[in-house]
Formats: structure tokens, C-alpha cells, sequence
């Protein structure tokens, strides 16, 4: 019961993540120059435990990232140990360098380019999580070039396919 | 302290007077009967591969590969573990430093996971255990520990940058520590290579994964630099000198192997791949830099490696707010020693650095795995300070 209640939370959060990934795309200078750096056509898949929930994306030129289907094999895959771990990273609890420190997931890819998609989820969690959150998981704040409400806004009129 | 830890160490080691005697027992007891030998060039001339070969006997080596550069790169793997599968080898023996042992794990990787491309294998701790490829590893520097640790560090000459590997099932089944391995290293090299463990205990102790195992693994490597580093560079012919430099490196490894390093590698592996400086030489060269930018959140582990860098004595004579800083100054008198002894350079102006190349440094450096376990965070501006004030 507990385990499908932080799945669920995991796959809602994920959803989050993607939208304001595209929004600060288009509203963030360094999550911008940051994915314009990415391979062409990189594809990047966020696992989050064993029958978890899942994200898989594609850079894009236009929209920086597009959602592809689950089943997809990326060029980086971050999968998460247990769905438990995710839960503590998408629920503002670890920071991802926290829950690399403490083995949570592990890596299939070119670590050389996930270190640019962990900077990006660190510039985003200091737009989603509350100040006191951020501040308690991140090494520094990363600042905000916009509004964290206006993000949770376009979020909402965000396209999310 | 973190409130979960991992820590792995299944290599056997095998260290002191003789170790090498033994390596022929340990490969029948790991049951290999046609061994690739990897080397490198000057270690063939000089005579530190004969030793090695001169004690197998009932054991044939099924290759022998000397062609290793000093910076190891993908396609040098790819090709070995052709010509492995090409000569029917059965097991792995590295003879040589960080560049030889790192090509060896890469050749192991590709053997077991049945690859033909390194670049396949690309990840953090995510590949299977795969088949067995036995492995010996007989380091003949003091310095990298890679036969302790599970990483491995191969370039992409393609995109200048160094790539790692992380992954259990690279680590040598046995490790031999000789003193005869080390015994030819120049001064100089014993001093860069020795400021390399030292900074490998020195960041394993206080970056993000630090945990007690791997605490006591590090303290015990500064205690034995802090000891035998200047002996070894002035007299480099003893063997318990070589041999407490040879345990430190292998302490260190096992440390950083766990809880991995910071910014001062992360730095460093960048100036490798962008300005072709030595290894241990950046090492030598960033870490009092590296330690000054960590400080502000570091204080209370560089307050407790004062003990183990400078004895008893000077740490309880420095009141316990200074000790932080006492660690640094430690470090920096160091490095002025090894510079008096050797002239192992202290700036990147004398290691021949071009500063206009420092943006680039920089930008490699961010994505370079070491970062996401510093302790604080590594910014291109705070890389560019760093390499700016290491500069003259």
C-alpha cells in the first residue's frame, strides 16, 4: 500500500519534472544553454525502482526535451535501486548527489553527459521544492531567473505529451 | 556521517618482500594457464616486466602486450581484448601505473560482458557480473591505487576527455605490492605520484560518501605519506620505503574506491584530458587549492586530518579552530619540500599549462563525475578561481 502511494507519487512528480523541464527551457538561460549542450537526438530515461514509474525523453531542438515511450532504450538511464529511493529524491527528502552518495540508482551511459542533466535537476528543484526544502538538500541554491509559481503555472498549460 | 554506506574491497592483497614469487600460485589458484601480460614499453626496458615474467614457469603467457601510451584510450582496450580472445588467454596480469592497470579493467569489462567496444559499457555501477576474467594487478608506481579500486579511467580521444568506469566486478582478484615494482621510480615520479595517494586519502576523507570504513582506510594512508614520501624521494633504494608508499597507495585506493573524490580530480582529469598535465603533478599542484574551496564546509574533517598530516604533537599544539587551516599549511609544506627536492612543479605556469585554455578546462571539469560527490558545489566560476590562482 505504502509502496503504491509513493509510486504514484513518483509518477506525478515525474510528470512535474518533464513539464517544467520544457517551461524552463524556454524561461531558463542556463537550463537552456545546459541542453543545448546535449547530443543531438540524446535520449535520457529516468527509472524510478523495479515496476516503477519512468520518464524517457529525447533532446529536442524546439522544445529542448519531447516524452518518448517507456519501453525505449536511452543513451542514459538513471534507474533508481527501489522505488523507495526515487521517493525520497522526487519528494524534495535527498538531493540527487544524496542519493548517488548513498548508492540509490545507478548509471547506464556516459557519466561525462549526465553530470549536465543533474545540473539541470538541481536548477529545477530550486524552482518546485520550497526554500527551506532546497536549502536543507542542495549544496547552494541555484537561484530562480523566474518566479517558482509562474513555472508551476506554465507547468499546468504545459503540453505533456 | 552518512545514514547509509557501501563498501566493497574483494581484491586479496598480497604485500611486502617476495610478493611477486607468488603471483604463478596465484593464478593456478585462480586456474590460469595462458595469461595476457599488459605492460608498458619503459617497464619491459628497464627490466620490471622480466621480473615478473622470470617467476612463471608451468604457466605459459598466452600474449604479452607492451604497447600501453601513458594516457590509455578506448581504442586501445578494443584492440587488446581483440588480440586477448585472438591468443585463447584465460586471465589478465597488469604490470605497470594507473594507465596499464585502468586498460587491463577496460579489457576485463569487455572480456566479461562478451563487448567489442568500451564505449558499449558506459555507466555507475549498472553492468552484471558477467564471466570471470581473472585479474592480477602488480602496480609499479605508488600513487594511482587503482588496484584497489573500482574505476577505471580510460580517455576518449575523440571528445579529449578522460571517461570513467565504475563497477565492482573490474577489480583485481589479487594485488601484489612488491617492493622490487617500485624501486626504479625517479625521485620525481615517486614525489608526484606520492602527492596523488596522498590526495586521494585527503578527498576519499571528506567528500560526500565518506564513511568510518573508508575513513580508517584514508587516515592510515596520510599517516604512511606523511612518514615515507620524503624518505622514498631521498632514499628511493629502501624497500620499507617502497613498501609503506606501495601500502599507502593501495590504502588510499580502497578509500577513494568507496567514497570517491572531489573537485581537486575533477580539476585534475581535466587538465589531463585539455592540457596534457601529468596526473599526479595536477594533483600536487590543486589540492592545497582545492582544500582552501572546500574549507567552508570541510572544516571539522580537515580539523581531524591534521593528526594524521602532521602527528600528535603539532595537532595538539594548534588550538582546535586553527586546525583546519594547520592541515592546509601541512599539505602546502609539503608540496614546497617535494619542489626543493625534485622541482616537481607547485604552479600550472610551471607545469606548462596554457591559461587561455582554462575555460575549456573548466567546462570539462563540471561534467566530470568527481563533482556530484564534492562536498560543495562546483560551479565554472569556481573552477575558474581555482585554476587561476594555481596558476602563478
Amino acid at each position: 500500500m505504502k509502496r503504491e502511494f509513493m509510486n504514484q507519487v513518483n509518477k506525478v512528480v515525474l510528470e512535474v519534472l518533464y513539464r517544467s523541464f520544457r517551461v524552463l527551457y524556454r524561461e531558463d538561460s542556463r537550463i537552456r544553454q545546459e541542453i543545448e549542450g546535449w547530443a543531438k537526438d540524446l535520449t535520457l530515461k529516468l527509472v524510478c525502482g523495479p515496476g516503477g514509474a519512468a520518464l524517457a525523453v529525447r533532446h529536442d531542438k524546439t522544445h529542448g526535451i519531447v516524452k518518448l515511450k517507456r519501453a525505449q532504450k536511452a543513451d542514459i538511464t538513471m534507474r533508481f535501486k527501489s522505488v523507495e529511493g526515487a521517493f525520497q529524491v522526487l519528494s524534495g527528502q535527498k538531493s540527487v548527489a544524496d542519493a548517488y552518495a548513498a548508492h540509490l540508482f545507478f548509471l547506464e551511459g556516459d557519466i561525462f553527459q549526465t553530470m549536465s542533466f543533474v545540473r539541470c535537476v538541481e536548477y529545477l528543484e530550486g524552482y518546485l521544492f520550497p526554500a527551506f526544502m532546497s536549502r536543507r538538500i542542495l549544496k547552494e541554491l541555484p537561484g530562480k531567473q523566474i518566479p517558482a509559481i509562474q513555472v508551476y503555472a506554465l507547468a499546468l498549460l504545459e503540453n505533456g505529451n | 556521517m552518512a545514514s547509509y554506506f557501501e563498501f566493497t574491497n574483494p581484491t586479496k592483497l598480497c604485500s611486502g618482500k617476495g610478493a611477486v614469487d607468488n603471483l604463478e600460485y596465484e593464478l593456478e589458484i585462480l586456474g590460469v594457464l595462458h595469461p595476457m601480460v599488459l605492460s608498458d614499453s619503459v617497464l619491459e626496458k628497464i627490466g620490471t616486466l622480466g621480473i615478473v615474467l622470470d617467476v612463471l614457469h608451468a604457466v605459459q603467457t598466452g600474449r604479452i602486450f607492451t604497447d600501453i601510451p601513458r594516457d590509455s584510450s578506448v581504442d586501445v582496450v578494443n584492440q587488446i581484448a581483440k588480440e586477448y580472445r585472438e591468443f585463447g588467454c584465460d586471465g589478465l596480469v597488469a604490470v605497470g601505473g594507473g594507465s596499464v592497470l585502468d586498460t587491463a579493467k577496460g579489457v576485463r569489462l569487455l572480456i566479461s560482458q562478451d563487448a567489442d567496444d568500451l564505449l558499449e559499457l558506459m555507466g555507475c555501477e549498472c553492468l552484471p557480473k558477467g564471466k570471470h576474467v581473472p585479474f592480477v594487478a602488480l602496480p609499479t608506481t605508488a600513487g594511482t591505487g587503482s588496484e584497489a579500486t573500482p574505476v577505471a579511467v580510460i580517455k576518449n580521444p575523440a571528445l579529449h576527455i578522460k571517461m570513467e568506469y565504475i563497477s565492482q566486478h573490474i577489480m583485481p582478484d589479487v594485488a601484489m605490492l612488491d617492493p622490487r615494482m617500485t624501486m626504479t621510480l625517479p625521485p620525481r615520479i615517486t614525489a608526484s605520484t606520492g602527492m596523488d595517494t596522498l590526495c586521494h586519502a585527503i578527498e576519499a576523507y571528506s567528500c560526500m560518501q565518506k564513511n568510518p570504513v573508508s575513513d580508517a582506510y584514508a587516515a592510515a594512508a596520510v599517516t604512511l605519506v606523511r612518514d615515507n614520501l620524503v624518505k622514498a624521494v631521498r632514499h628511493g633504494r629502501s624497500k620499507e620505503i617502497r613498501m609503506a608508499l606501495a601500502n599507502a597507495s593501495y590504502l588510499a585506493g580502497a578509500a577513494f574506491g568507496n567514497s570517491m573524490v572531489g573537485v581537486v580530480h575533477a580539476v585534475g582529469h581535466a587538465l589531463g584530458g585539455v592540457c596534457h598535465i601529468p596526473h599526479g603533478d595536477a594533483m600536487n599542484i590543486l589540492l592545497p587549492a582545492g582544500m582552501i574551496f572546500n574549507r567552508k564546509v570541510c572544516h571539522d574533517t580537515y580539523s581531524e586530518l591534521l593528526l594524521y598530516l602532521a602527528g600528535p604533537e603539532v595537532y595538539q599544539a594548534t588550538e582546535p579552530g586553527k586546525r583546519a587551516d594547520q592541515a592546509i599549511r601541512e599539505v602546502i609544506k609539503l608540496r614546497r619540500k617535494l619542489h626543493e627536492l625534485t622541482g616537481l612543479p607547485q604552479t600550472l605556469k610551471e607545469a606548462g599549462a596554457d591559461p587561455a585554455l582554462f575555460p575549456q578546462v573548466a567546462r570539462t571539469a563540471l561534467n566530470d563525475g568527481a563533482c556530484i560527490v564534492n562536498p560543495r558545489e562546483v560551479t565554472f566560476e569556481a573552477v575558474m578561481k581555482i585554476l587561476e590562482k594555481c596558476y602563478e
